[in-house]
């Protein structure tokens, strides 16, 4: 009796202690670390993880529990593209949610953002970066005070976003583990960036970077470590160090899944799994599944041929959607299976009139709308998508995609049917009405209306496309001439005004929500090709380029600066639908065509990737919204699917 | 009887032993070129390439009346078409030259386009017809082609491209520029060649020396780095005829090494001759004993050197479209459509893509042929 | 002798400091420099790029710096074995090309003897049957290498291996042994992939060669010497070996200085289409982002390879004829 009641009392003790324990005890680890656990080399699973780690919702995204093991193999063309591993990896701060896009907290264990100025930042306890050592706020302060704030390590202080209306932000550690940025007006654009393919890294690995810090290590050993990586001074050899994008210091820690162990002029890229890892999955199984992640650096030009002879396990990265059939036919011999993943730029390709041209009458001509609504109905889209793309993709405007909750027909459609009359009348109109003896109009000089339109002369999918356009705007009268050319040659002459037309993709992200930045749809950037010296101006702050001129254009300023202003989602929705408007109105681009399938191999034993998905650069890293270190390796001989 | 002495009754003739029969005479009177000429004749080889040669070259002069297509004709209902065979009769009956229809069908599983031969259209071949319209040169347009597809059919004896041009009718027009490419570079070649190796071989000293290690620095760099830099520093503003000619004065800029030997050394010891020694005498300036005197005795080589020259221009010219660095779409050359076929997809999947070589092969083994063929016959003394 | 080397020494210097002047006028003649052939890449791929911060990177890899002083630097680097920085693998130059160095010896090398293989008998059998059927015959196969495009001819025979044999496409080895240590199963792998790059580089070296053989042995083959010979009742092989033969290898020694430019230039492009870690590709793509230490000491120690090759293969004929060396500099 009196043992009971004491066994009764003490119960719920007991089962909490059970409980406590059986949580602790309830993560799992792969094999080969579990090895090195029991001979000594690391600490137990429950010591490496993070008290509270991300525990992915499988059920939420669709994803089965995997096994350990496997390598998953993939071609890369460079060793520049060891940072893939970076994007596809996707450890981020913050990061997209796969089908909703919705930013939610990775590496931090949580955030809050007040009146859209004020971030507040919270860290895992007990999260460790690959070499065993603590995250916590003073990585974040090294790198704010230390890297961003360092005179010499940037000479032209921290990077851009972190500047509003001019000013930095106020940064603050609450403690070993929270920390905030303050700013007295909205940085909409601060999570996105935390959260992109290639993002900022607001933090460092400070225990490691301080051995090349002037200001924590004396100047003699500094000096010989200078000397030692043959570096011009100390800040030379820190930011050649600390790039926790790159992969390319294999000493460097990080937070990634995988850990980069080789050498970059290495032709395989070997990266292993990291022991400290903040992912588990349901089951309480620390990520990533599989050992290792290979790339093997081939000719770019190969990559199709090796990957259908089954040389990787996953692999989406140089292949085209013109080396489908090839890739299908490699499925008789190889075990792998073709997916077909959409695309989300706003135009797979565009033409970009310059509205910055030199040329005065072509100038004029250009910022006349009628004759850009002109050009964009006599370019026969569907013509296009048949021959090139197999009727698969969809024709219309340089603007947002159906699947976005902002979109409307009209922004893809209008002045984007295939329409030669009007477009005759509209020339007409403009007062281009006499033509030589070939039909070609006459400019208000008395010569033929010549286009050269530039390409930045890499495929051959662009000058196909260029022919195909040449022969309907033969049509109305206007010759073109395509032209190749060489990357930086290409941009540089459209920066400074001396390309008339250029054709490049369109805009990046064609799956606009409210949040996203409508900074590609307004003159903010040199790199906008229909208005860079408008965009540079922007970027400048007034001091090189032109000022923008015209009604719409400065109203699309305007309407920018209001959104970066904003708090609530709905203004912000308002105010995009008003630029989308002005964009289909005006025609600033003349989109051909968007949602080009892009070819996905995938290994019969890779599981975990999904079917159809969107393969997107920004947001979406290509693979990393879909989180590679879930994928695993079924066994051979299990369901094949 | 005593033996009869047989006494030719006609006058005596003192020069009759000497007189040379009409071939003999024929023989010592002919120039250098006629003894040339008759050499090379017998060299069999050496003729058939030269006939070859002499057909491909008047091809570039009405590469438009010879292609059955325009140069920049698409059919977009027939991408990707397999070549079409030549047949003559149909159900044993005689037709006359025809090729059988094509029927076009996508497939959606793999996005293979599917052709097959539709055995009930049966399209005769016209020639000398009205086809596709083009512009003679870029200047006269005109309407009429050797041969071309019936009314409503095709005519794709090499298959078609990506965008559906005919392969046949690319190739023929780009026979203009790769050929003449070539003899574009050669000249160039020619003219650097001679001025340095002649002025090398003739005063030798520190003329001499000077060229002999401006050559050999030359000839020690790799060819393709100076390829590529020569290239990407091509203006890109220039309009593809200037960037052609850039083109081909590389090409030549890098060749003339060989030949600048070659002369200098005949030079060298050539101008020992008596016939050179004669001609200072008289006081002729140095110009004009290279040109008028010394030259001439091995013009035959040099041109045999030069003609050997040209297949590595034209090889150079594919090589150089391949690094993106030399000709471009739109401008049609063999290495143009070369580069275009460098890739797998044409290898397993779309083979008659790859035919553009085989003009590329023939013609630089024509060259060969009658390079050798002249080399041996610029030897009459053998 | 004695002075006749030396005179060739001397005049080596000379040479050596052109080529380097070349060279970095070759690099540097494209417009822009690698800092800003980077930007414009990672622009038009969309991720995001502080032009400040590639400012500065330009003052710190010196590119800012005028021509001649970039120059100055790096010829005195190299004076001091250091050849500088790579760009593009933010390592030093002598690491990036070192590993590959070893398989470029390798893939030459076996090209080299499989020229002379191939050569050698057609050479001679065309010259001692000239104008017979074999004669054709041979010659023209051997010139048929040299006129196809050596880019297509590795395509397919890439895809024929794949097809016929199962080799794996591309590289000199199958991809698991790629930085593993050296097995047999490796070696029978490099011997697998090595045979297409070799067959195709070799090819239109033969064509050249064959040529030049055929030609000297002609010559030779009408002189008195070799007539008398075989008068004399010498087995007409021997003699043929024992006299035409050595006075024809002029030709393949000389040749040695030159062809080694042709090989490296030859089997870049190869090397490139068959994705090989040699250094071709490297100079061909340091070339294109003008990742200048690394293109131009590769290209520096291409031609001073190429200047003592030649050098060497001067000095072994005239060592082999004594016509040449006694000779010596005949030029007035």
């Amino acid at each position: 009796m009196k043992y009971q009641n004491t066994f009764l009392m003490f119960a719920p003790v007991f089962l909490m202690f059970f409980s406590i324990a059986g949580d602790a005890f309830a993560y799992s680890e792969a094999p080969n670390l579990a090895k090195k656990v029991a001979a000594g080399k690391l600490p137990p699973v429950d010591e490496r993880l993070p008290l509270n780690p991300r525990k992915l919702n499988f059920k939420n995204l669709g994803l089965k529990i995997g096994k350990y093991g496997g390598s998953i193999r993939m071609l890369m063309a460079r060793a520049k593209d060891a940072r893939q591993m970076s994007v596809y990896g996707y450890s981020r701060l913050v990061g997209y949610h796969p089908k909703t896009f919705e930013l939610e907290a990775d590496i931090l264990e949580s955030f809050e953002v007040k009146e859209g100025r004020k971030f507040t930042f919270e860290l895992r306890r007990g999260h460790k970066w690959s070499d065993g050592q603590p995250l916590t706020s003073e990585d974040f302060r090294y790198w704010w005070e230390d890297v961003a704030n360092n005179k010499e390590l940037s000479p032209v202080g921290p990077p851009r976003i972190m500047t509003i209306n001019g000013e930095l932000p106020i940064f603050e550690v609450i403690n070993r583990y929270k920390f905030r940025y303050t700013w007295r007006r909205p940085n909409p654009d601060f999570l996105p960036r935390l959260a992109s393919a290639s993002p900022l890294y607001i933090y460092r690995p400070a225990h490691y970077m301080r051995q090349f810090h002037e200001k924590y290590t004396g100047q003699d050993v500094l000096k010989k470590t200078v000397k030692k990586y043959k570096q011009r001074n100390w800040a030379a050899l820190h930011n050649k160090m600390d790039n926790l994008y790159r992969n390319d210091n294999t000493d460097l820690p990080v937070l990634q899944p995988w850990v980069s162990i080789s050498k970059p002029s290495a032709s395989r890229l070997i990266f292993k799994r990291n022991p400290f890892f903040h992912r588990v999955d349901p089951e309480g199984k620390q990520l990533p599944y599989a050992d290792s992640f290979i790339f093997t650096i081939a000719n770019n030009k190969l990559i199709p041929a090796k990957t259908g002879t089954g040389e990787v396990d996953l692999q989406a990265r140089y292949l085209r959607f013109d080396d489908y059939t090839f890739l299908k036919k490699g499925e008789e011999r190889s075990p792998y299976s073709t997916r077909l993943w959409k695309t989300a730029k706003g135009a797979h390709l565009a033409l970009f009139p310059n509205l910055n041209v030199n040329n005065p009458i072509l100038r004029k001509l250009i910022r006349d709308v009628r004759f850009r609504r002109a050009l964009s109905l006599s370019v026969h889209r569907h013509e296009i998508n048949q021959v090139i793309y197999y009727g698969l993709a969809i024709g219309g405007n340089n603007s947002v995609l159906p699947e976005s909750p902002l979109y409307r027909p009209t922004y893809r459609n209008k002045w984007a049917n295939f329409d030669l009359k009007k477009a005759n009348r509209l020339l007409d109109e403009i007062g281009l009405v006499k033509r030589d003896s070939f039909g070609i109009r006459l400019m208000p000089d008395g010569s033929p209306l010549h286009l050269i339109i530039e390409t930045a002369g890499e495929s051959t999918e662009q000058t196909d496309v260029l022919e195909l356009v040449r022969d309907s705007w033969l049509k109305i009268g206007i010759k073109i001439f395509s032209k190749p050319s060489q990357r930086t040659v290409f941009r540089n002459r459209i920066f400074s005004g001396e390309t008339a037309m250029s054709i490049w993709s369109g805009v990046e992200n064609g799956l606009i929500t409210a949040d996203s930045s409508p900074a590609e749809f307004v003159p903010t950037s040199q790199q906008s090709l229909q208005w860079p010296k408008w965009g540079q101006y922007y970027e400048t702050d007034g001091k090189a380029g032109e000022k923008p001129t015209g009604e719409h254009v400065v109203h699309l300023l305007e309407l920018y600066q209001r959104w970066k202003n904003t708090a609530t989602q709905k203004e912000k929705s308002k105010i995009w639908e008003k630029i989308l408007k002005i964009h289909s109105d005006q025609v600033y681009s003349i989109g051909l065509v968007a949602a080009v399938l892009q070819p996905v191999v995938v290994s019969s034993q890779l599981k975990n990737v999904p079917l159809s998905a969107i393969y997107n650069w920004n947001p979406g890293a290509h693979f990393g919204i879909y989180k590679p270190d879930t994928f695993w390796f079924a066994p051979v001989g299990e369901d094949r699917k | 009887m005593t033996t009869k002495h047989f006494v030719n009754k006609a006058p005596f003739d003192p020069n009759a032993a000497e007189r040379l029969t009409p071939e003999q005479e024929r023989y010592y009177m002919a120039t250098q070129w006629q003894l040339m000429w008759w050499k090379l004749k017998r060299h069999r080889l050496a003729m058939i390439s030269g006939a070859v040669l002499a057909f491909m070259y008047f091809s570039v002069i009405i590469s438009e009346f010879l292609a059955p297509y325009a140069l920049t004709t698409r059919n977009t209902d027939f991408i990707y078409a397999p070549p079409q065979t030549i047949n003559f009769f149909h159900d044993g009956e005689f037709q006359g030259p025809f090729v059988y229809g094509l029927k076009y069908k996508l497939n959606m599983t793999n996005l293979k386009r599917e052709y097959q031969k539709d055995k009930q259209s049966i399209q005769k071949i016209r020639f000398f017809c009205r086809g596709d319209p083009y512009e003679f040169w870029g200047h006269v347009a005109a309407r009429v082609h050797l041969f071309c597809p019936s009314v409503t059919g095709t005519l794709f004896l090499l298959g078609t491209d990506r965008l559906g041009r005919d392969v046949l009718s690319r190739i023929i027009y780009g026979t203009r520029i790769s050929l003449t490419v070539g003899l574009l570079g050669i000249i160039f070649s020619f003219i650097i060649g001679i001025t340095i190796g002649g002025l090398a071989g003739y005063f030798g000293g520190w003329v001499d020396n000077l060229s002999q290690r401006a050559i050999e620095i030359i000839r020690s760099f790799p060819e393709l780095p100076l390829w590529m830099a020569l290239s990407a520093s091509l203006p890109v503003t220039w309009s593809p005829i200037l960037i052609y000619f850039g083109i081909t004065i590389i090409l030549g800029m890098l060749d003339w090494t060989g030949l600048a030997r070659a002369v200098r050394s005949k030079l060298l010891s050539l101008r020992e001759e008596d016939f050179a020694l004669a001609a200072q005498l008289m006081g002729a300036k140095p110009q004009r004993i290279i040109i008028r005197h010394l030259l001439p005795s091995f013009t035959s080589h040099l041109i045999a050197s030069a003609t050997l020259s040209i297949p590595s221009m034209i090889l150079g010219e594919t090589a150089l479209s391949f690094l993106g660095l030399g000709l471009r779409p739109p401008i049609t050359s063999w290495g143009v459509l070369l580069t275009e076929a460098q890739n797998m997809n044409a290898v397993e999947l779309y083979p008659w893509i790859m035919t553009p070589v085989i003009p590329v092969i023939i013609v630089v083994l024509a060259f060969n042929f009658f390079g050798d063929g002249l080399r041996d016959a610029a030897d009459p003394y053998r | 002798m004695f002075s006749y080397l030396i005179q060739r020494v001397l005049l080596m210097i000379p040479t050596l400091i052109a080529i380097s002047v070349i060279t970095f006028i070759i690099i540097q003649l494209p417009p822009g420099d690698y800092l800003s052939t980077y930007i414009a890449e990672l622009q038009s791929q969309g991720e995001n790029v502080d032009i400040e911060k590639i400012e500065a990177l330009r003052a710190q890899y010196g590119l800012d710096r005028p021509m001649i002083q970039q120059y100055g630097l790096w010829v005195l680097g190299m004076f001091q074995g250091d050849f500088g920085f790579s760009f593009e693998y933010q390592l030093p130059v002598s690491e990036v090309v070192g590993d590959r160095l070893l398989l470029t010896l390798v893939l030459n090398f076996a090209t080299i003897i499989f020229i002379w293989i191939i050569a050698f008998p057609i050479g001679i059998y065309s010259a001692t049957h000239q104008y017979s059927l074999g004669d054709y015959g041979l010659t023209f196969i051997g010139f048929i290498g040299l006129a196809t495009p050596n880019f297509l001819l590795a395509l397919v025979l890439l895809y024929l291996a794949n097809v016929w044999f199962g080799t794996s496409i591309g590289g000199l080895m199958d991809p698991e042994y790629i930085g593993q240590p050296w097995s047999t199963n490796k070696i029978i792998s490099v011997f697998e992939h090595l045979w297409v790059p070799v067959v195709v580089i070799g090819t239109s070296g033969t064509a050249g060669m064959i040529r030049r053989l055929r030609a000297n042995m002609l010559d030779e083959l009408q002189k008195q010497y070799f007539v008398t010979a075989k008068a004399k009742g010498l087995h007409p092989l021997q003699a043929l070996l024992k006299y035409p033969l050595r006075a024809s290898l002029n030709p393949f020694i000389a040749d040695i200085g030159n062809m080694l430019p042709q090989i490296v230039s030859g089997s870049a492009i190869v090397s490139m289409v068959l994705s090989l870690p040699t250094t071709g590709p490297m100079l061909i793509s340091a070339l294109q982002s003008q990742d200048m230490y690394l293109a131009g000491s590769f290209l520096i120690f291409l031609a001073l390879l190429t200047v003592v090759g030649m050098f060497l293969s001067d000095i072994a004929l005239a060592y082999l004829d004594p016509r040449i060396r006694l000779g010596g500099s005949a030029e007035k």
